[in-house]
C-alpha cells in the first residue's frame, strides 16, 4: 500500500522532472555561453500558450499515408512550443549580447513581457485570455518494459509515462556529448569562461551566445508545451507555477552539469510530487504542505551560501563581452 | 558597436553642463523608448482595422477625462511607488532586490497578523501598528539575503528569486493555517481568506474629498507614498547612507579603499529596500479589501522592477512612471470598451515599452560613457587638473 503510493508519487516525480529537467538544460545552454537565464520561467510561459495551440489546431492527421500513426496534434504542439519559445528568447539574445543589456535586468523584462503576451496569443488563439478548452489531444502513455513490472507497487512509477518523459531521461547523452565531445560544446563553454581567450582562438563569440539562448528559450519552451499539451491537456495561466524557478535552483545546485542537472531536477520533482501523494504518509503530516513546497528552494539558499558543498557558476556568466561582435 | 573607440574630441564640439548631459540623455531616452512603444503599438491596432488615435486616445481620456478615472489611476500606481523605490534604493549600491515580490507577501502576512491578533489596539494606533508589522515582516525576509550576501557571498540575485519561492508558499500556508477565515457562517465553508479586519485598522480614504467614489480605493496611502519618496530621495541625495550607496554602487573597491564598510552598506540598504517593500501590499490590504485573500493580486514586486527601471531609480522620475503605469493598467478597460482591440493589448504596449526603454537606455548610457572617455583622453592630453576632477565627478554621477 505505502510501497504503491511511493511508485505513484515518483511516477509523478517523472512528470516534474521532466518539465525541471528540460528547462534547466535550457538555462545550461544559455549560461554556459555565459548569458545567465533568468527569462526561463517567461519562456516556459510561452511554449505553454502556443503549444496548447499547436495541438488543438493540428488535431486533424495529415493526408493519408503521410501520418505514419503518429500523434501529429502534441507532437506539432510541442515543437510549436519549442519554437515559440527559442523565438521569444530572441529578445534575451537581443537585449543582452547586441545591445548589452545587464542579463538580469532583461531577464526580469523576458518574466514580465511573458505574462502579458500568454494572455495576448490567448485571446487570438482561444479567443479567452486566461485558458484554453479541455479536451485537448494527447500522446499515448507508454509504459517502460521491464521496469513496469517491479513488484510492490513500485512498478507504478514506470507506468503510463508520457513519451516525453522517456525522451528527457534519453536527451542527456546528446547532450552530454554536444558539450563535452564537439568542437561547437568546447567553443561555447570558453564563451562562457573566457571569452577574450575564446575570441583570441578565433571562437566568435556573440553567434555562439545567440545559440545559446536560443537554445535555451527552445528548450524551456519544449518544457512548457509539455506541461501545457502533455500533463495538463489544456492551457491555463499560472500554469508554471514557478517550476522555471525551481529549474533555475536545480540548475545552480547541478553545478552546470547535465549529468547533475539530471539528480536535482528529479529531487525536486519529487518535492514537488509529496504534497500530492505521500502527503498523507505520517512523517508528511507533521509537515505542512506549503514546507515541503519550499525545499528546493531552501535547499538552493543552503548551498549557495556554502554551508553545503560548494558550486561555481562559467566565470564569464553575467558579464558583458566589449569585443567587437563579429 | 566599437562606440568605446571613439575618436578625439573636434574642436567645435560644445560643452555642457554635465547634470544637462545627464538628464538630457535619459529623457531622450525615455521619449525615444516611448515612440518606439506607441509606433509598434500602432501596428498592432491597426493589424485590428483601429484608428492608433482613436485607442490612444481612450486610454487618455478614461485616465485624465474625469475625476474617478484619475482616482482609480493613482490607487494602482500607490503600490507600485513602494515597490520600485525598493528596488531602487538597492539598486543605488550595485544590488538587485528581485525579492520585493516575496518580501511584501511576507510583509502581507504579518500585517495580516498583527491587524486580526493585536485587535485590542485602540483607534488609529491599530492601523499603525499593521503597518509597522507590515514593514518589519518585509525587512525579516530581506534581510536573510543581506547577511548572506554580506557574509557568505551568495548573490543576492540568485537567494532572491528563492526566496519568492519560500514567501509564496509562506503566505499559502498562512492563510490556510494560523490566520485562517474563522467567521464563517454555519454550512459555509470558505476558507479563501483572513478573517476581516476591524474598521480602524484599514486606511482611510481619502478619495472621497475629491469627489472620487470609495470603489477606487484612493486612501492616504498615495499621500504617504509621495513623502515616501521624498524621504528616500533625501537619504540618497542629502544623506551619508545615500553617498555611501552611490559610492559602492559606482565601485567597490574604491568605496572599500575610501573607508566605507560595504557590508554595512549593504545590510542598511537592503534593510531599508525591505521595508519599503512592506509598504507594497498595504493599498490591497488595508486600503482595498479589508483581508488578506488567497488571490491576492501578485507580481506587484515585479512590477516595480519595470517602474523603477522607467523611472530611471529617481523617485521621481518613479512616481511618475508609476502613474504612467496606472494609466495604461487602467487603459485595459477603455480598450475592451471603446475599441475592438483585446484588452491584452495594453499588457503588450507595456512590455514593448520596458523592452525598449531598457534597451535605449543602455544605448545613452554607453554613449555618455563614450563622451566620458573622449573627455578623460583630451584631459591626459592637456594635464588638466581641473578637468580631471570634473571626469571624476561625472564618473560617479554616471551610476
Amino acid at each position: 500500500m505505502v510501497a504503491g503510493d511511493i511508485g505513484a508519487a515518483i511516477g509523478i516525480a517523472f512528470t516534474y522532472f521532466t518539465i525541471i529537467y528540460l528547462t534547466g538544460l535550457g538555462g545550461l545552454f544559455s549560461e554556459r555561453s555565459g548569458i545567465v537565464n533568468i527569462g526561463l520561467e517567461g519562456m516556459m510561459i510561452i511554449g505553454t500558450v502556443t503549444g496548447s495551440w499547436g495541438a488543438h489546431h493540428f488535431t486533424l492527421p495529415p493526408p493519408d499515408g503521410l501520418g505514419w500513426g503518429l500523434p501529429w496534434g502534441p507532437i506539432m504542439g510541442l515543437l510549436i512550443g519549442m519554437l515559440a519559445g527559442a523565438t521569444f528568447a530572441t529578445i534575451h539574445a537581443l537585449a543582452t549580447v547586441t545591445f548589452r543589456v545587464d542579463h538580469i535586468v532583461s531577464g526580469v523584462v523576458i518574466n514580465l513581457v511573458a505574462v502579458g503576451l500568454a494572455r495576448f496569443l490567448s485571446t487570438i488563439f482561444f479567443g479567452q485570455a486566461t485558458q484554453s478548452d479541455p479536451g485537448q489531444p494527447h500522446m499515448n502513455p507508454v509504459n517502460i518494459p521491464l521496469l513496469s513490472s517491479i513488484p510492490w507497487g513500485l512498478g507504478r512509477a514506470f507506468q503510463q509515462l508520457s513519451p516525453m518523459v522517456v525522451v528527457a531521461v534519453l536527451l542527456v547523452f546528446p547532450v552530454s556529448f554536444a558539450l563535452y565531445r564537439t568542437r561547437w560544446g568546447l567553443r561555447l563553454r570558453s564563451c562562457g569562461e573566457n571569452p577574450e581567450a575564446a575570441r583570441s582562438l578565433g571562437v566568435r563569440v556573440a553567434p555562439l551566445r545567440y545559440e545559446g539562448v536560443l537554445l535555451s528559450g527552445a528548450l524551456a519552451g519544449l518544457a512548457g508545451a509539455y506541461l501545457a499539451v502533455e500533463v495538463a491537456y489544456s492551457w491555463g495561466e499560472g500554469q508554471t507555477q514557478g517550476l522555471g524557478f525551481i529549474a533555475l535552483a536545480a540548475l545552480i545546485l547541478s553545478n552546470w552539469n547535465p549529468v547533475r542537472l539530471m539528480v536535482a531536477s528529479f529531487v525536486f520533482g519529487f518535492a514537488q510530487a509529496i504534497p500530492l501523494r505521500l502527503g498523507d504518509a505520517p512523517i508528511f503530516r507533521l509537515i505542512p504542505d506549503q514546507f515541503v513546497r519550499m525545499t528546493p528552494y531552501v535547499v538552493t539558499i543552503v548551498v549557495l551560501a556554502g554551508f553545503v558543498g560548494k558550486v561555481r557558476p562559467p566565470a564569464a556568466a553575467g558579464k558583458a563581452y566589449e569585443g567587437t561582435t563579429t | 558597436m566599437a562606440t568605446i573607440d571613439a575618436p578625439a574630441p573636434t574642436a567645435h564640439e560644445r560643452v555642457r553642463p554635465e547634470w544637462l548631459e545627464n538628464i538630457g540623455g535619459q529623457l531622450l531616452a525615455l521619449v525615444a523608448a516611448l515612440v518606439i512603444a506607441l509606433l509598434l503599438g500602432s501596428v498592432i491596432i491597426l493589424a485590428y482595422g483601429e484608428s492608433p488615435v482613436a485607442v490612444y486616445g481612450a486610454i487618455l481620456t478614461f485616465s485624465f477625462g474625469s475625476r474617478d478615472g484619475f482616482g482609480y489611476v493613482i490607487s494602482i500606481a500607490t503600490p507600485l511607488i513602494f515597490s520600485a523605490l525598493a528596488v531602487a534604493v538597492c539598486f543605488k549600491g550595485g544590488m538587485f532586490n528581485i525579492g520585493v515580490e516575496g518580501q511584501y507577501l511576507v510583509g502581507m502576512v504579518a500585517a495580516a497578523w498583527a491587524a486580526l491578533k493585536l485587535d485590542f489596539l485602540p483607534g488609529p494606533l491599530l492601523m499603525w501598528v499593521t503597518i509597522a508589522f507590515g514593514m518589519l515582516g518585509a525587512v525579516a525576509f530581506a534581510s536573510v539575503p543581506a547577511v548572506l550576501k554580506v557574509k557568505t557571498g551568495a548573490h543576492e540575485v540568485v537567494t532572491t528569486i528563492m526566496m519568492n519561492g519560500i514567501a509564496i508558499s509562506f503566505v499559502a500556508w498562512a492563510i490556510n493555517g494560523p490566520l485562517h477565515f474563522t467567521q464563517q457562517l454555519a454550512g459555509f465553508n470558505i476558507n479563501l481568506r483572513t478573517d476581516l479586519f476591524k474598521a480602524n485598522a484599514r486606511i482611510p480614504d481619502l478619495g472621497h474629498r475629491f469627489g472620487v467614489p470609495e470603489s477606487a480605493h484612493l486612501s492616504w496611502l498615495f499621500p504617504m507614498a509621495l513623502v515616501t519618496a521624498a524621504i528616500v530621495w533625501f537619504v540618497l541625495k542629502r544623506m551619508r547612507l545615500g553617498y555611501e550607496a552611490r559610492a559602492v554602487g559606482a565601485s567597490v573597491g574604491s568605496a572599500q579603499a575610501g573607508g566605507i564598510s560595504i557590508g554595512s552598506v549593504q545590510i542598511k540598504l537592503f534593510v531599508l529596500s525591505g521595508a519599503l517593500a512592506g509598504l507594497v501590499g498595504m493599498q490591497q490590504l488595508l486600503a482595498d479589501k479589508g483581508y488578506l485573500p488567497v488571490q491576492y493580486e501578485a507580481a506587484l514586486g515585479f512590477t516595480g522592477i519595470a517602474v523603477a527601471f522607467l523611472g530611471q531609480n529617481s523617485p521621481l522620475g518613479i512616481v511618475l512612471a508609476a502613474v504612467l503605469w496606472g494609466v495604461l493598467a487602467r487603459g485595459e478597460t477603455a480598450v475592451q470598451i471603446d475599441t475592438d482591440v483585446p484588452r491584452e493589448f495594453v499588457i503588450i504596449l507595456q512590455g514593448i515599452l520596458i523592452i525598449s526603454v531598457v534597451v535605449t537606455y543602455q544605448l545613452a548610457q554607453r554613449r555618455l560613457l563614450a563622451r566620458q572617455l573622449r573627455k578623460a583622453a583630451a584631459v591626459e592630453e592637456i594635464g588638466d587638473p581641473a578637468a580631471a576632477a570634473d571626469v571624476e565627478g561625472l564618473a560617479k554621477e554616471d551610476r
